[in-house]
């Protein structure tokens, strides 16, 4: 462990640390711009200059390897001097537009321009300035605030694994840019634009829209994949305004995908905010007692086992947890939260978990993607993957459809014969896997939400039991949801009952058939619609889509940053979203509707308070008393049996819009028309 | 006159052919190495010898070879840096078009030395003719045994391609070099790793200069103590030095290591074309700074030139008669190196811009009060403080500039025209 001095007091550092590492662990900030933790190391910015013992000049901090008996200052007025010398240097061609600019106010450049710049400008000559770029819907480019730290080269080439960005011209004709202009194909690229230092990149969306001290700051936990990043909801008045990333660690790092942070303005457009009834085959508003009644009146006209309920892919757990009691309490074994169909097995947690964990990706040695394109159902773990992948040593295969992952890989095939293959252990792939020490598996839901589901999950358990993916401290077998809402809901036993109860095929062949008289939609939008017959359809949730479209009773409820809700990520991490602004109209929190509804129903469930529920969440499922991933025990799942030799399919043909909410989203509608469909032929009427 | 070493076939114009070469003692040198040393005596011949960089640096050349590992999985890669960009240089193009073959040999002996078995050699981009030249010597080479697989049955093995640069000359800083020659923005990259250790396409790499690399085969047929026979004992050799500006006879001229500048400009240049005084000198291209007539009397070699504030440089040598606005040669140097800037570190990219500005105004008469004083605040904001020698180098140029010149300065500044024009 080196030991080194800095400002006179000795600081011992982990071998491989900066100086300017070892500052900040002595407590000592150093200015910085080019630097950013999680990417290379660049050294152009020159602002963290510091005076090194022996060294003739100051040595940039960022770059320079921590080492025994290193003498450091950074305090000196030399030090002081230069970092003044670079400010000064940074702000000449920098446009001095705070007042306009996105940025002010968490802007690097200003604030260390309130410590090292000077009161004045004694720079007398013309200024630089450049061509705006045209970086596509997501990222607003004003070229001539960039001060060259090239974070977002770095970001894009390293981490979302586009190698899209770079510099061109020379000295003052440096600019950042694509060469071609083009908009920046990545599912991260939002994260440029909190690296960006200055208000070079800044959100399109939310550009001119608030300023940063008028915002409120709620921590949460986002629902538009199954990863669960970590999230703070920028709150003005009762709108949300921007989504930007939380450190986390384990899960998400610093990062968030394109959809999590944008998407956000979907919560304003086809908001359900008030009771509909559907009267005269017209859906009329209502109020709360005239939809509960309605409810009412049908229930009680109906037997138990014609009620079912299905919960969708945003759906929180406390509003799961009192949808189930109240089907049990009515009596109905009918319930499902697996709408698209997939063939999870709940009987061991194991088996529905991304048992390896995201941070542990990066101790695996191999990996077998089937049936998942990870780059589309969770970016984050894409770019983990990919992370893990620049290591080296880490061999990748796919079965599914051919695809750019971002980082080398085998495509083995599309088909289920080649999984065969592997699992019988003929196919090569497997050799490496029975080499790897610590090999994993990703299993995704377009292997799971198919007819011959449950043999796949055994064949993919069978491969992972050879290849010895699980062993004492490491689990390799793991399944990437694509909702927010899915571990959740098999964590609580949403599920069909043991007396006959029905799942979702099950529940939709029912109400075709006549049999199923009522179906209770908790946010669950991406089923087909049409099948559900003649049957009474009560739809939960907050946004105008498919559900709402097909109900007779609407309950308005809240989206994921207007509740206190629970959600468990795909690697069984329970983690809590925070009320950030109330639900609009009279739209409510979930779990208080169905509380409020089984009164009238006259099955008063027994919790008050979100306290009540939560206790009674750790009752069904002792996971939900604590935070953070335990270990979960193996077991024997899955159904072992023929497989379909038809070739895998991707759940999510257009990452942007996946759920209510993207799909109410101007933004990720611009989106789609930039990334998905860019060839789309446009006619006289598309304005 | 001492003997020509580096230049004594120049004269023959058909010496860039290998057969003219093999008649005198062409690639002897390459011979007798594969024959009669190992790698290791190779590397501690050139350390004895005391051969120091020829590309500017003057840094050891056995030291520089040493540090390359001995024991390594990778491969190893020995470039040869023929971006010859400083201004006021062409001593190595002088080498490359006349006598190739040398550099050939040069770079053959090295890659046996260190053991390597791929080596580039670097051309300035404007060399058009010189990389031609290189190309069919190197095609030459090939045939006749001396580049290719097992060099005169020795086993070695040692391949040679000619890269040419775009004409950007921060490509002859030789990180930048290694980037350029991996396809990537001419850049210089963080030092450590080191090339030696992680260099061209992240393994072991050693970068050389044309000249030096033409030192080795007299080194190795001559021993090193011929070597250190000729010049000072700290920097031995002969070397090139590059004749220009107003200087009656301009050109290459190949004499010991430290002889007197003064001697140099006035008896081999045959001092001013004019006639007139000698104004200023630069000793070793635009970003050594410059010399006033009276520090004339200084040696020609690294320790010399160090203590007297400024360096050796490329050793390209540039005259200024009395007729030479100093203000002038300043913008134009400043305007050079603002051109050149990579753009990567703040204090080259925008100081050298800011300064660069204030220079033109400044030279066209718009100067204000003050400008000098910001000009050698400039400076001091810049030197030390980029991330590689180019800005360094042109602050360096521009301060001595002010030093030995202030009142041109000032009178442009006050009367808004040139004192000497």
């Amino acid at each position: 462990m080196p030991k080194l001095t800095i400002d006179d007091s000795e600081v011992e550092v982990e071998p491989g640390f900066t100086v300017l590492q070892a500052c900040e662990q002595a407590g000592i900030e150093i200015p910085r711009f080019c630097y950013h933790e999680r990417l290379s190391i660049a050294g152009n910015c020159r602002m963290c200059l510091v005076e090194m013992k022996r060294s003739p000049k100051p040595v940039a901090a960022c770059a320079m390897p921590a080492a025994d008996g290193m003498v450091i200052r950074t305090n000196t007025p030399a030090v002081e001097k230069t970092r003044k010398a670079v400010m000064e240097f940074l702000l000449i061609n920098h446009p001095l537009d705070c007042p306009i600019c996105d940025q002010a106010g968490e802007c690097d450049l200003q604030d260390q321009a309130m410590a090292y710049g000077l009161d004045h400008g004694r720079y007398r000559e013309t200024k630089r300035a450049v061509k705006d770029k045209n970086f596509g819907p997501l990222i607003k480019a004003v070229m001539t605030r960039c001060i060259h730290c090239t974070r977002c080269i770095r970001f894009s080439t390293e981490i979302a694994g586009v190698q899209e960005l770079g510099a061109t011209g020379r000295g003052e004709n440096m600019e950042v840019g694509t060469y071609v202009e083009k908009a920046l194909a990545s599912e991260l690229s939002g994260n440029m634009i909190d690296l960006c230092p200055v208000g070079a990149l800044t959100s399109a969306p939310y550009a001119f829209r608030a300023r940063s001290w008028e915002l409120r700051k709620t921590e949460s936990v986002d629902v538009m994949d199954a990863v669960g990043s970590n999230i703070r909801v920028d709150v003005r008045g009762a709108e949300v305004m921007r989504i930007l990333p939380r450190l986390n660690e384990d899960v998400n790092e610093d990062w968030i995908s394109d959809k999590s942070r944008f998407a956000c303005d979907g919560l304003r457009y086809q908001r359900l905010d008030r009771p509909y009834l559907r009267d005269g085959g017209k859906l009329r508003p209502a109020t709360w007692d005239e939809a509960f009644a309605a409810v009412a009146e049908k229930v009680k006209a109906t037997k138990a086992r014609g009620i079912a309920a299905i919960a969708g892919d945003t759906a929180d757990c406390e509003a799961m947890t009192a949808l189930k009691d109240l089907m049990a309490a009515l009596g109905s074994p009918h319930l499902d939260c697996r709408q698209d169909g997939a063939h999870l097995d709940a009987s061991h947690r194991a088996g529905y978990l991304f048992n390896t964990s995201i941070a542990g990706i990066e101790q695996a040695d191999a990996c077998l993607l089937i049936g998942t394109n990870p780059r589309v159902e969770a970016p984050i773990v894409n770019a983990r993957l990919r992370k893990r992948f620049l290591a080296g040593g880490f061999p990748v295969a796919l079965i599914g459809k051919k695809t750019d992952l971002t980082f080398s890989h085998k495509h083995l095939g599309t088909t289920p014969n080649v999984l065969d293959k592997v699992a019988s252990g003929a196919h090569p792939f497997a050799k490496v896997l029975n080499k790897a020490k610590r090999p994993m598996l990703i299993l995704g839901m377009g292997a799971l939400a198919r007819q011959d589901g449950a043999a796949i999950l055994a064949a993919a358990r069978k491969i992972a039991e050879d290849s010895g993916m699980v062993n004492d401290g490491w689990n390799g077998f793991n399944v990437l949801h694509t909702a927010a809402a899915r571990v959740g809901g098999l964590d609580l036993g949403f599920l069909p009952g043991k007396m006959g109860g029905r799942d979702v095929a099950g529940i939709l062949d029912g109400a075709g058939m006549g049999e199923v008289e009522i179906v209770y939609l908790l946010a669950a939008d991406e089923i087909d619609m049409d099948r559900l017959g003649g049957a009474f359809v009560i739809y939960q949730g907050h946004h105008g889509d498919a559900g709402a479209g097909r109900a007779d009773v609407i309950l308005p409820g809240g989206a994921y940053t207007e509740k206190n809700a629970t959600y468990v990520n795909t690697e069984g991490r329970a983690q809590v979203a925070r009320l950030a602004a109330y639900p609009p109209g009279e739209a409510r929190e979930d779990w208080k509707i169905v509380r409020a509804l089984s009164a009238v129903l006259g099955k008063p469930l027994p919790f008050d308070s979100l306290q009540q529920v939560r206790a009674r969440m750790a009752e069904i499922n002792a996971n939900f008393a604590h935070t953070g991933v335990v270990a979960a025990p193996w077991g024997t799942f899955g159904e072992e049996g023929r497989l379909d030799p038809a070739p895998f399919a991707s759940r999510l043909a257009n990452f942007y819009m996946t759920d209510p909410i993207s799909r109410a989203s101007p933004t990720m509608a611009k989106c789609t028309e930039a990334f998905v469909n860019p060839a789309r032929r446009r006619t006289g009427t598309d304005g | 006159m001492t003997e020509r070493v580096l230049l004594k076939n120049t004269a023959n114009p058909d010496f860039h052919r290998i057969d003219a070469c093999l008649a005198a003692e062409g690639y002897q040198g390459l011979t007798k190495a594969l024959r009669k040393f190992s790698p290791e005596e190779i590397i501690q011949l050139v350390t004895d010898s005391k051969l120091r960089g020829r590309g500017g640096a003057g840094f050891a050349t056995g030291l520089k070879w040493s540090f390359v590992p001995k024991e390594t999985e990778r491969p190893k890669y020995l470039c040869c840096n023929a971006d010859e960009g400083e201004p006021g240089t062409f001593k190595d193009r002088e080498i490359i078009e006349k006598d190739p073959h040398i550099l050939i040999e040069g770079m053959a002996i090295a890659a046996y030395a260190l053991g390597v078995e791929t080596g580039y050699i670097y051309v300035r981009g404007e060399f058009d003719f010189g990389a031609r030249r290189l190309e069919e010597a190197i095609r030459e080479a090939y045939r006749e045994g001396y580049l290719g697989k097992n060099i005169r049955a020795s086993g070695f093995n040692f391949d040679l391609h000619v890269f040419r640069g775009a004409g950007a000359y921060i490509c002859g800083e030789e990180t930048a070099l290694i980037e350029s020659i991996e396809g990537k923005r001419g850049q210089p990259r963080l030092k450590p790793p080191f090339p030696a250790i992680e260099g061209l396409y992240g393994c072991p790499t050693v970068v050389n200069n044309v000249e030096t690399l033409a030192c080795i085969p007299h080194i190795l047929l001559r021993g090193a103590d011929w070597f250190k026979g000729i010049g000072p004992e700290d920097s031995p050799g002969t070397k090139l030095y590059c004749l220009s500006g107003h200087v009656r006879n301009p050109g290459v001229y190949e004499l010991p290591m430290g002889i007197a500048l003064r001697h140099l400009v006035e008896k081999h240049g045959g001092g001013t074309h004019s006639g007139k005084k000698i104004k200023a000198v630069i000793p070793g291209g635009v970003s050594a700074p410059m010399l006033p007539e009276s520090d004339l009397d200084i040696d020609m070699d690294f320790a010399s030139l160090a203590a007297a504030g400024t360096m050796l440089g490329s050793g390209g040598v540039i005259v200024m008669d009395e007729t030479t606005c100093i203000v002038r040669v300043a913008m134009r140097t400043i305007g050079f190196f603002h051109h050149e800037s990579c753009g990567k570190c703040t204090p080259c990219r925008d100081g050298l811009y800011w300064a660069s500005k204030l220079l033109k105004r400044l030279e066209a008469g718009k100067g204000k009060k003050g400008d000098v004083e910001e000009l050698e605040r400039l400076c001091g904001n810049i030197f030390g403080n980029t991330f590689c020698p180019l800005g360094d180098g042109a602050a360096m140029a521009l301060r001595a500039a002010i030093k030995h010149f202030r009142d041109e300065f000032v009178y442009h500044v006050e009367k808004g025209k040139c004192m000497v024009s």
